[in-house]
């Protein structure tokens, strides 16, 4: 990713907590957030708090709810309902880590961030950088979250982790994360052997 | 190593995760369980204290059983299922705690000095009475740690007997030790006790703080022999000692091979005592009324008892002057009649000892007194084998061997009295006596009657004791196994066996495993009293290196230019 790109939001903060934020886009702006992506929203201070995309959410309204009972849209209605509807799509965030001074850390946030901040995805260094730290320990907070389709996360995070460590030439990093994930999961046989699945699924594509 | 890399003395090879004194401690395995086998030596850190313990199972775990119950390298990408068996898949260890040593403070430390100032020595192994902490590093022991334990060989009395079957470190047996208390070695045949007790006796002879007396029933530990196995040349103890060791042949013109017997052993019958021929009972199959004849004959004729009987014939008579036959005057039936006895039983008693009185080596009156050249012999430090040559039926083996080891119960006890009188200054020379086929002496019927339970259990204080050679150690007599100090042993097929090697030991559950699972040859297990801990060991060879560790280069077989050299026919000299 370029710089430019870098600079680029995708999308200004909803509402937040320590742990989780949620941030909001145009559909149009829809194409370069994914599910498993690393973002992060700098602060006032300089300071950046960083975390996995964990949900894109599109909401309806009562719109959106008559179109659908009709019997037919017009092309330029579903367009318009599209590109113009002031309702955002949501990105669901999963805290995983901050910077302050330079020194990232995978531990959460001293305070969330704002409403309006922006978000903005990490380039491959800045993913690079966070993943290689501390021995994949970031990749703890994936695991508590309730009601999400874990190893999906996991495996769209691994997947796109893996492609910036390997374009870097450290093709070390996804063994480490794969023991990490083991380490982490070996006490619940059903969700470590699921997510061993879909990693499996992975690589055999 | 190639590369010059040393490899590490002991390794690491786990941690302790559980257990206690009386059940194992459980440890955990970081390598691979093929690199520990069942009775590995190991140490355990903890604080100031130094563990040893022998490893005696080895279990396959899970963290869930789930992942041990499917083949996840064919669910899963070959490198996840690697790491996944890696991190839910282990073995633990059991690990029998024997002994703990003090090893105080580390040196780095403030305390250390005061510790050492109270602890000038290094304090000695003790009987393992605590535990090690949780997660306590295991090691294998290392070469240092199992001399700590065994001692260092010092071609004397700390004689190396094998190796750790691991790293191959030595380990030792302190024959002083070994001597105090009777011992045995044990083993099916072709499991290599043979060897061992040639190595262990050639050691005790080296080592020169007792003297051996060698009942050698196959003639296979004195003259040269060859192997049953490899039909190489097996050096005899005569030859490698040459007069430390006196051969003592049973009879007359008794030869081993090219060498003469030093003494021929024959026996007065003035020397056979009733007790004797009432050790006999089983084999000659005597009568209950046996020992009241016997005791009526000792009665009338004293020491000359075995001669007069032999003397007499059965069934002579003579006519009286009424014409009335009766019988005649050396006829046991008269001296049956005088004597208040039943003729009837003291002919068959005649008829049986008839065995005896046909024995070449019993003889009215010897030329030389070879019981006596055995005791002396003994007494002056050196040693004794004795070789039944062409009587070596289980009566010869059972009457000389009775025979001389009470001679020499006698000789010994009157040592040890006058020393403890002060009538003699010099300490009794220890003895260790040497039984081949030791369930033929010391079964349940015969332990009673024989003169070696009596050794086994109280001859210590004596200095005498007994080194039992047996394959069936299950037919000993409970007693006697129970007494036995040392107890060697190699591979054994019997459970009753395996039970009778371990009684009165503790820790048998651990052990009995052990000794089931000896290699057949070259493995042996020692335990008992005279070693710190027991100890499975791959045994020494009984080769020619072995004579060259021992008594050095002169040991050496001698080629025929060096055979010339020193007659002064140098090959090369003009």
């Amino acid at each position: 990713m370029s710089e430019t790109q870098k600079s680029i939001p995708i999308g200004k903060l909803l509402r937040a907590e320590n742990s989780q934020f949620v941030a909001g886009c145009r559909v149009r702006e829809l194409e370069t957030p994914a599910l498993g992506a690393l973002v992060k929203v700098t602060l006032e201070d300089q300071s950046q708090i960083y975390g996995l995309i964990t949900n894109i959410l599109i909401n309806d309204d009562s719109l959106v709810r008559q179109l659908v009972s009709g019997v037919s849209i017009p092309t330029e209605y579903t367009a318009d309902n599209r590109y113009n509807r002031n309702l955002p799509v949501e990105i669901h965030v999963l805290t995983v880590g901050y910077a302050q001074n330079g020194q990232i850390s995978h531990r959460l946030p001293p305070r969330p961030p704002l409403s309006l901040d922006e978000l903005h995805l990490c380039d491959t260094k800045e993913l690079c950088d966070f993943t290689s730290l501390n021995e994949q320990a970031y990749l703890r907070h994936i695991l508590r979250l309730i009601d999400r389709p874990v190893e999906e996360i996991l495996a769209a995070h691994l997947r796109q982790a893996k492609a910036a460590h390997d374009s870097v030439g450290d093709t070390g990093w996804y063994g480490q994360a794969c023991q990490k994930l083991i380490t982490l999961l070996r006490d619940d046989y059903l969700r470590l052997t699921t997510v061993l699945d879909v990693l499996t699924d992975l690589e055999r594509e | 190593m190639e590369n010059g890399t040393p490899i590490p003395q002991n390794p690491e090879i786990g941690f302790v995760i559980g257990g206690g004194l009386e059940a194992d401690l459980d440890v955990r395995l970081t390598v691979p369980p093929q690199e520990v086998q069942e009775g590995a030596f190991v140490v355990i850190d903890s604080n100031n204290w130094r563990f040893y313990g022998l490893v005696t199972d080895l279990r396959l775990a899970a963290i869930d059983e789930q992942y041990a119950n499917q083949l996840n390298s064919q669910r899963f990408a070959p490198h996840l299922a690697e790491y996944l068996n890696k991190q839910t898949l282990f073995t633990n260890l059991a690990v029998m705690p024997v002994l703990m040593k003090d090893r105080g403070p580390d040196p780095a430390s403030p305390g250390y000095w005061g510790w050492r100032l109270n602890n000038m020595d290094d304090p000695a192994p003790m009987p393992v009475k605590t535990i090690p902490d949780h997660h306590a590093p295991v090691k294998l022991a290392g070469k240092a740690d199992i001399a700590d334990i065994f001692g260092e060989e010092d071609n004397k009395t700390i004689f190396r007997v094998g190796s750790t079957r691991e790293q191959g470190h030595p380990v030792c047996l302190n024959l002083d030790k070994f001597v105090q208390r009777s011992s045995g070695i044990f083993g099916t045949t072709g499991s290599g006790k043979s060897f061992l007790a040639r190595m262990i006796l050639a050691g005790l002879i080296h080592a020169d703080h007792a003297s051996t007396l060698i009942f050698d029933m196959h003639n296979e530990y004195g003259p040269d022999t060859s192997s049953s196995d490899t039909g190489q040349a097996v050096p005899g103890l005569k030859g490698k000692f040459g007069s430390k060791v006196q051969l003592v042949g049973l009879g007359s013109g008794a030869k081993f091979g090219k060498l003469i017997a030093d003494i021929d052993l024959e026996i007065s019958h003035r020397d056979i005592k009733v007790e004797d021929i009432l050790q006999l009972a089983q084999i000659l199959n005597l009568k209950e009324t046996t020992a009241t004849t016997l005791d009526k004959l000792e009665n009338d004729f004293h020491e000359n008892w075995f001669n007069a009987f032999m003397q007499m014939n059965v069934g002579g008579v003579i006519e009286n002057e009424e014409g009335k036959t009766e019988p005649a005057p050396d006829s046991v039936a008269f001296w049956a009649h005088q004597a208040g006895i039943h003729p009837g039983a003291a002919e068959a008693l005649r008829s049986k000892l008839g065995r005896l009185f046909n024995r070449p080596y019993l003889i009215d009156a010897p030329a030389s007194d070879g019981l006596q050249a055995i005791i002396d012999t003994l007494q002056s430090g050196r040693h004794v084998v004795l070789s039944f040559g062409k009587n070596d039926s289980e009566l010869d083996y059972l009457l000389v061997t009775n025979l001389i080891t009470r001679k020499i119960r006698d000789a010994w006890e009157q040592s040890t009295e006058n020393y403890h009188s002060g009538r003699n200054k010099a300490e009794p020379r220890p003895l260790v006596v040497v039984v081949e086929e030791a369930h033929k002496l010391l079964n349940r019927e015969m332990a009673s009657q024989t003169i070696f339970s009596t050794i086994a259990r109280e001859m210590r204080k004596y200095y005498v004791t007994l080194l039992i050679i047996d394959q069936r150690p299950s037919q000993i007599y409970d007693e006697v196994m129970s007494q036995l100090g040392t107890r060697i042993s190699g591979s054994l097929g019997d459970e009753d066996d395996i039970n009778a090697v371990l009684s009165g030991l503790p820790g048998r559950g651990g052990l009995r495993g052990m000794l089931a699972k000896l290699q057949p040859k070259e493995e042996v297990l020692m335990l008992g009293w005279g070693v710190p801990m027991p100890i499975p060991i791959r045994s020494r060879r009984y080769d020619q290196q072995f004579w060259i560790d021992l008594l050095g280069e002169k040991s050496k077989p001698k080629s025929i230019n060096d055979i010339n050299k020193g007659l002064g026919m140098d090959d090369d000299s003009d």
